[in-house]
């Protein structure tokens, strides 16, 4: 045991580091999360192949949707569904960004943070911009795979495309802090699953993103249009094919109650991540 | 022992989950260079002090300062001057042993090139060098508490807590990690120890104190705690709730004293015996409802 391991000699060790900037903090708190995650090719994997299996099943068992009279005409089901993909793949990160908090929860590793000089919320800030930047990863190559496999023409060109992914990336951003706040408070992964399959699976389902609201029994049209989501994946889709109508304005209002969103959830995610572990 | 310079110094610490007391008004001093052994079984609130002391927990009250800094309103600066290495504080699985210690330097404020001669430094401290590059989830049990330590030791803290270090060790890396525990005392380091074995306590800390069911029942050096070992324990098991009264007299009869009179009381529902530190529940115990009372010395249990 040398004398370098506590305070040892005060002439020769060098002093107590003196914390770091949150900037610092950010940085090697997001690039772990990322290697994390990078450290775990089999979940890349399945994550890229899950959206990828949804994109080929739904193209092939729904595109029989493309021919009745309820659905726009002259639209490919890939153009209609692919936005939908987009959107439902940010949503599913989303929570995923709860689960992973949960995990760092359960295995101490943030127990060891708090005990240490750093922002409170360096934490759940720095999973939150993990998962943003893999959820960019993940949408990116999406989209790629959908043009160059699946023969997805969208309307608005590669700007309707980048806008499109953005928009889904806002989306994420702001869900992924409701997930933290849940994360946070329920603190088990088991749980969290449960409520995507209860709640965030069913709500993707009722809404415009895989048939349109006119396709929809009546009670179900009436829900689907209460749902936020139906007016995300319109807004996202009306961008990325470049339909007439929608566009900005509903883009704003996207943007809007995203960043409602990420403000309540990251005042509930603070509020319950207080509570020792 | 009271040079004056306490780096822990708590002060009637309380704390209640919902009715449940985990820590009722625990005081404690630990003097700069010193070890405090904190002795108790699982349930006794060890834990709960370690992460009141470290600032993760609020108290109900009561107050503390360690290394000079009041937890409750200095505790940015506390935590800039403490190590902890818990049961339930870890490094993360999924990064190499090394990448763990640089990370903690990084927040801490090293830059990158300290930052790696620090971890290279503790590796090479707690014969890690080779394990370095592999994830820490590949760690036998012996190394992942050496690298949980190690970790706790990124910032040269002034104090360090640890808790139940060497719970699920083989003897042989439990005496290997005593070993390390002597070298940061013999640096002298301020340490807060806790731990369920009387034999880690005798070995590496300079004050033992017993805490049972959240409160301290005994404080002193290791001779002086054993002096007072050796009393008798009895525990009464009676199959019916009626005789308590019968049978607290006939053993105050007999010159025996109850630790605590919450502890002998016919309020108490059958089955689980009162928290206690003792593991020795006889088996001889009846199908039918049992109830068990004991009366005992602090100390008698934790020499079994």
């Amino acid at each position: 045991m040398t004398s370098t391991l506590t305070r040892g000699a005060p002439a020769a060790a060098p002093p107590r580091p003196r914390g770091s900037s949150f900037a610092t903090q950010m940085a090697v708190l997001t690039s772990r999360s990322l290697m994390t995650s990078v450290r775990d090719p089999q979940m890349i994997l399945f994550s890229l192949l899950q959206p990828a299996v949804l994109l080929f099943m739904f193209t092939q068992v729904f595109a029989v949707m493309a021919t009745t009279s309820s659905f726009p005409p002259g639209m490919t089901y890939i153009d209609y569904l692919m936005p939908a993909i987009l959107l439902n793949n940010a949503v599913q990160q989303a929570m995923q960004c709860g689960v992973g908090l949960v995990e760092d929860l359960k295995n101490g590793f943030l127990a060891r943070l708090r005990s240490m000089p750093i922002h409170r919320s360096a934490p759940l800030v720095a999973r939150s911009f993990a998962d943003l930047a893999y959820c960019a990863l993940q949408l990116v190559a999406l989209l790629v795979a959908a043009v160059a496999v699946f023969g997805y023409r969208p309307g608005g060109g590669f700007l309707g495309g980048v806008v499109s992914v953005a928009l889904a990336l806002v989306v994420s951003y702001g869900l992924s802090w409701v997930f933290l706040a849940l994360g946070a408070w329920l603190r088990r992964a088991q749980t969290m699953q449960n409520i995507s399959i209860v709640a965030v699976f069913p709500l993707m389902f009722v809404s415009s993103a895989y048939v349109p609201l006119a396709a929809l029994p009546d009670w179900l049209r009436a829900v689907a249009q209460a749902n936020p989501l139906t007016y995300a994946v319109d807004t996202i889709r009306s961008i990325a094919l470049g339909m007439p109508g929608g566009g900005f304005p509903a883009a704003g209002t996207t943007l809007l109650i995203s960043a409602a969103m990420a403000a309540a959830g990251a005042f509930a995610a603070n509020h319950f991540f207080r509570r020792p572990f | 022992m009271s040079t004056g310079d306490p780096m822990i110094e708590a002060t009637g610490i309380t704390r209640t989950f919902g009715s449940v007391d985990a820590l009722s008004s625990v005081s404690l001093r630990v003097e700069r260079g010193t070890v405090l052994g904190l002795l108790g079984r699982n349930g006794a609130g060890k834990t709960t002090l370690v992460n009141i002391l470290t600032t993760m927990l609020p108290a109900s009250s009561g107050t503390a300062r360690v290394a000079g800094f009041d937890i409750a309103r200095e505790g940015a600066e506390v935590r800039s001057r403490i190590g902890l290495t818990g049961q339930f504080a870890s490094v993360d699985q999924e990064l190499t042993g090394r990448a763990n210690l640089v990370l903690l330097a990084r927040l801490l404020g090293s830059t990158r090139a300290q930052a790696h001669a620090r971890a290279d430094e503790l590796l090479e401290a707690f014969s890690l060098t080779k394990a370095a590059d592999r994830p820490a989830r590949t760690y036998s049990g012996g190394m992942r508490r050496r690298l949980d330590l190690a970790a706790s030791l990124v910032g040269r803290p002034e104090v360090i807590f640890l808790d139940e270090p060497t719970t699920g060790l083989d003897p042989t890396s439990r005496l290997n990690l005593w070993q390390i525990v002597e070298g940061l005392v013999g640096e002298a380091a301020t340490a807060l120890l806790t731990t369920q074995y009387l034999d880690e306590a005798d070995r590496l800390a300079d004050v033992i104190t017993v805490l049972s069911a959240g409160a301290v029942v005994a404080s002193g050096t290791a001779a002086e705690l054993k002096a007072q070992v050796g009393q008798r324990t009895v525990t009464v098991r009676l199959d019916w709730l009626r005789s308590t009264d019968l049978a607290c007299a006939a053993l105050r009869g007999a010159g025996l004293h109850p630790l605590s009179p919450s502890r002998v009381s016919s309020s108490r529902p059958s089955g689980r015996p009162a928290r206690s530190p003792t593991s020795s529940a006889p088996s001889t115990a009846p199908a039918s409802k049992p109830t068990t009372w004991r009366s005992r010395s602090p100390l008698s249990t934790t020499s079994t």
